[in-house]
């Protein structure tokens, strides 16, 4: 995985040039915008990671001449800025996400994660969290080498979950990602089936009870 | 700020008593001349009749043989002399040395030698009486003075009549002018009414000019005063908001980068020792970073209220699961249960700003809930107002310190952690801000806290919302 960093301020930089490193991605640091195009036209990334305030050509501009110049690779934008404009300039102009400075090293290793893998989702019908995979054309998920025996019930809320990997699904959601197998469901079915998942899965992945929200699918913690 | 109303008296009354008295004066002034005017060719006219009855009685006056004079009248023609259906008419006929020739006797002589037919005015049997003396030579029998007089209830009715009429025109006149003049006044002070309603409608806050097409000229230097005044705010509003945004970025890049660098050298130190050191740092880094972004937030939020900008539709409800999923890692952390109860409530505010506040009470209740307590952050609509609640089951703040917690850099007696005294100040910023009203109270059972932003319902006007909450809190 190589990620090519736009940044100008060098405590920054460094600093997610190495946490990119220790995390085991190729990272490759510039400071400014005609030297992050050159690189990204000679080299191939699998993400970027641009910060809006560069010097003379901004990171925004930056982003906007690259997906114009039919550029896809995913772009995580960050900024000092906080407030509404930027994001949405940001996000419009065809960045990926968006993070606001100052930001913990975890989170910012979390967030390129999940870039990549949902870019190569979009290409392939597999992904993975943490050590379970997902194949979405076959229905299969695989921990490690074991495939996991899962009723249509549980791979559909399974599905559901993963689609939405790091954010809140509602049990009404969940309720009606399973709808159509049975007429009538009680609420409570959906727990009833994310407690098996849970037991099926074991340690490859943690679903979470948000309570009064719903349930979110995490990697496991290290 | 406004003078008691009873000082300075309104320009309408100025107005009006400046126009009202003069116009009375002139039209009591009117009414006496007039009176006056119509008065005497009235008593002219009645004189005259005296004269000509004086004159035709003289015509009757003849010598008689013994050389003195007589009055050859027949008595019908004296009755039609005589003839009034008001008052009692006399005449009378001496010579010039008071001798009587004919009519009523002792019937006074005007005595005015200035003019002749003269006129006076004398009494007669107890009454006042109106006379004209005419003096003339009859051949052969030398002067006489022959007077016709009568009393005065013509006249006197004819003057309270005459008064009446002219009273009542006059009343009616003073009426008419008052009521135009009322009205008038009225109509030309609208223009003044509508600004003064324009400013009374803004919040305390706005800073946009006030509309100048429909303001009088000689108030209008006035209101483009104000619009002066009101631009130099907002331009030193707009400065403000580019020296934040710069000062953000200058203070949160480096911390940024220090933060980044510290988190790195604590996961990478092998020795146990120089980790602690670096975590310290890295600590008091994260305080920094905290601080600085409470106080950026804070100013920001101020210089949005002078602004008004950022205002879009806002669902509360997700603000409220962004900012419960933000911080289930920090809740899950000490052991509290973060969780949600959250029905959509929409209206207009600016998200980040309310992220920011929700995100502020969302941190000091799992600061000050021990583990294995709840934190509920609620969403929802009440008698159609949106309303932001977040319940946890900590320690709770003393009821006496509830109003104070809400100003900058308090901290409750019993606050926990290290926080920087702004996270409730920013809360009631952002609540000014929307028009909200934020409350403290003891959890149910009397366990924990609840605080409470109560949004006015969507529709009203925020300006004149933002007027009636930012009232008497602090």
């Amino acid at each position: 995985m190589r990620v090519l960093i736009a940044e100008d301020d060098p405590l920054v930089g460094d600093a997610v040039k190495r946490a990119l490193i220790s995390a085991s991605f190729a990272a490759d640091l510039v400071t400014n915008a005609e030297a992050a195009k050159a690189a990204v036209f000679a080299d191939s990334f699998d993400l970027m990671i641009v910060d809006i305030g560069l010097p003379r050509e901004s990171g925004l501009e930056l982003v906007r001449g690259l997906r114009v110049r039919g550029k896809l690779v995913p772009v995580l934008m960050l900024t000092a800025r906080d407030g509404l404009e930027d994001r949405v300039a940001a996000l419009d102009l065809g960045a990926d996400d968006y993070m606001t400075k100052p930001f913990q090293v975890a989170e910012l290793i979390a967030r390129c994660r999940a870039l990549i893998r949902r870019a190569n989702a979009v290409a392939s019908t597999q992904f993975s969290i943490g050590q379970l995979k997902l194949d979405v054309a076959r229905k299969e998920a695989t921990v490690g080498e074991t495939v996991l025996e899962l009723t249509n019930r549980e791979w559909s809320i399974l599905e559901c979950l993963a689609m939405n990997l790091g954010h809140i699904v509602s049990k009404d959601k969940l309720m009606s990602s399973i709808a159509s197998f049975t007429e009538d469901l009680t609420p409570n079915a959906v727990e009833v089936y994310v407690s098996r998942l849970r037991a099926k899965l074991g340690d490859a992945a943690v679903i979470r009870a948000v309570r009064g929200m719903g349930y979110r699918i995490d990697e496991t913690a290290a | 700020m406004r003078p008691p109303p009873d000082q300075v008296p309104g320009i309408r009354k100025r107005l009006l008593g400046l126009l009202i008295l003069p116009a009375l004066v002139i039209l009591i002034a009117g009414t006496v001349l007039d009176y006056v005017t119509s008065i005497n060719p009235v008593d002219e006219a009645y004189d005259q009749q005296l004269v000509d009855g004086a004159l035709a009685i003289a015509g009757h006056v003849r010598a008689d043989p013994a050389g003195g004079a007589t009055l050859e009248l027949p008595n019908d023609a004296v009755s039609i002399l005589r003839a009034d259906s008001y008052d009692t008419v006399y005449f009378h006929v001496a010579s010039l040395d008071g001798r009587f020739i004919a009519g009523d006797a002792g019937l006074p002589e005007s005595r005015d030698a200035g003019s002749n037919p003269s006129r006076g005015t004398g009494e007669y049997r107890g009454a006042p009486i109106r006379m004209v003396t005419y003096r003339t030579n009859i051949a052969g029998a030398g002067p006489v003075a022959v007077t016709m007089a009568e009393t005065l209830h013509k006249r006197a009715l004819t003057r309270t009549r005459t008064l009446t009429r002219e009273l009542a025109t006059d009343l009616v006149q003073l009426l008419a002018v008052g009521v135009i003049l009322w009205f008038g006044v009225r109509l030309a002070l609208e223009p003044l009414g509508q600004v003064r309603e324009q400013i009374a409608r803004r919040s305390a806050r706005a800073l946009e000019p006030l509309p100048l097409e429909s303001v009088p000229v000689e108030i209008r230097s006035i209101v483009e005063a104000l619009n002066r005044l009101f631009a130099t705010v907002r331009e030193s509003s707009v400065a403000q908001r580019g020296f934040l945004e710069s000062a953000a970025h200058q203070l949160r890049t480096p911390l940024a980068g220090i933060q980044a660098q510290l988190e790195l050298m604590a996961a990478d130190e092998p020795d146990v020792v120089r980790r602690e050191r670096v975590l310290l740092i890295l600590e008091g880094a994260r305080r920094l970073t905290h601080t600085t972004q409470q106080l950026l937030t804070l100013a920001r939020s101020d210089e949005a209220t002078n602004l008004r900008w950022g205002f879009a539709e806002v669902d509360l409800a997700q603000t409220a699961e962004g900012v419960v999923a933000d911080r289930l890692a920090a809740a899950d952390l000490v052991g509290v249960d973060l969780g949600a109860q959250l029905k959509s409530a929409r209206f207009s505010g600016v998200e980040w700003l309310l992220t920011e506040a929700l995100g502020n009470l969302v941190n000091n209740a799992i600061a000050h809930t021990p583990a294995g307590g709840t934190v509920t952050v609620i969403s929802g609509m009440a008698g159609g107002a949106p309303y932001l609640e977040v319940l946890d089951t900590g320690v709770g703040i003393p009821v006496e310190e509830r109003e104070q917690v809400l100003e900058r850099f308090y901290r409750a007696s019993n606050a926990r952690g290290m926080g920087t005294g702004l996270g409730l100040a920013i809360v009631m910023e952002v609540a000014q801000l929307h028009g909200a009203k934020v409350t403290i109270d003891a959890g149910p059972e009397s366990l924990g806290t609840v605080v409470r932003m109560q949004f006015k319902a969507p529709g009203r006007p925020p300006a004149a919302v933002a007027e009636l909450a930012t009232g008497e809190m602090s």
